[in-house]
């Protein structure tokens, strides 16, 4: 009796986890991508945090009240990269370069992994503009992949549509 | 003729020796002459021969345009802008890396002497029927604090000085 209590608990958690983790994920993605504009994106400032979405034919970067929206057809190349940044940064990173014994730069070895996103499109008047995002790992190339499926062009093809031509040359 | 006394010709005679040639110099130099120019339209930066990263290509490009705007007292029109067409006295400026170092940030921020990001461009300033203007070799690096990227910014402040100082809206070539 107590097994079989103790098992439905078990299942129930379970379920109940994986219902909260569905939730957040689709909160995630309607939220869009967790990102800091790092440079380029007209009437944003540098180093703005904020929220990226392919939201439909744009692609939206949100920061509070304010609301960009870049026209996915003016872009005209989409490139992915990684970057590192301090674990520790800011003003205590700032401070902890003052700390004794190189306690500073042993906190600089503390480094986390970022993927990055450089996009470059037009404005209206046909000006070039070039914008860089970084980002949690793994999500620049979804990000790319969205806005390739929406019409952006890419110098730099994606990993898959790399490897389809060589697929297709094994065949043969 | 006493020794204080020759201590003092000796004095004036090496402050002379070392103020003479900066004063020659700027004698023979004199003002840089400025040439008339409305605005600055900056061209997409060039990496034919050297592998640049996209980010960094951006970023030189970007930060270029804030720092023209911010120093020069030009208006900086972008690749591609129609309203550069009709503007008179139209410079453009054409830039290609000519060297790249990808340093790194870590290794400065623990050694302090080693991991320098360092950027070479030449950078071509012609007008509007591609007449060169002005040519010349400009250098961003970041030795110690700041990212990486931080080196497109010590260029493009390099370059909008260089700007300020040859080209005005008011001058008369």
């Amino acid at each position: 009796m107590v097994g079989r209590i103790g098992r439905s608990l078990l299942i129930g958690g379970a379920m109940v986890c994986a219902l909260l983790l569905a939730q957040a994920q689709a909160a995630t993605t309607d939220a869009g991508t967790k990102v800091t504009q790092v440079t380029g994106l007209s009437g944003v400032k540098n180093k703005t945090k904020g929220r990226l979405l392919v939201d439909g034919s744009n692609l939206n970067f949100t920061h509070e009240q304010l609301k960009v929206d870049v026209p996915v057809s003016s872009v005209e190349d989409v490139v992915t990269g990684n970057d590192s940044q301090r674990a520790v940064g800011g003003a205590l990173g700032t401070l902890s370069m003052l700390a004794p014994y190189g306690g500073g730069r042993f906190l600089s070895l503390f480094r986390t992994k970022l993927d990055t996103l450089t996009i470059k499109y037009r404005d209206s008047d046909g000006g070039l503009h070039g914008a860089i995002f970084t980002m949690p790992v793994g999500k620049a190339e979804l990000l790319k992949k969205d806005l390739l499926a929406m019409g952006a062009h890419t110098s730099v093809p994606t990993e898959a549509a790399e490897a389809m031509p060589t697929a297709k040359e094994q065949k043969q | 003729m006493s020794i204080a006394r020759l201590k003092t010709f000796a004095l004036v005679g090496l402050a002379l020796a070392i103020i003479a040639p900066v004063l020659q110099a700027q004698s023979t130099t004199g003002p840089t002459k400025k040439m008339k120019a409305a605005g600055i339209k900056v061209m997409m930066i060039e990496s034919n021969e050297i592998k640049l990263p996209a980010e960094f290509q951006v970023s030189l490009y970007e930060d270029l345009l804030a720092q023209l705007e911010k120093k020069s007292g030009l208006k900086a029109y972008r690749e591609g802008d129609r309203r550069a067409d009709s503007a008179a006295d139209l410079v453009i400026l054409h830039t290609s890396v000519t060297g790249f170092k990808e340093g790194s940030e870590r290794l400065r921020q623990v050694t302090t002497v080693a991991g320098a990001t360092s950027i070479n461009v030449h950078c071509t300033f012609t007008d509007a029927s591609g007449k060169t203007l002005l040519e010349e070799d400009i250098k961003g690096k970041v030795r110690f604090f700041g990212g990486n990227l931080r080196a497109t910014y010590d260029f493009a402040k390099k370059t909008a000085q260089l700007a300020h100082e040859h080209f005005s809206p008011a001058a008369r070539a």
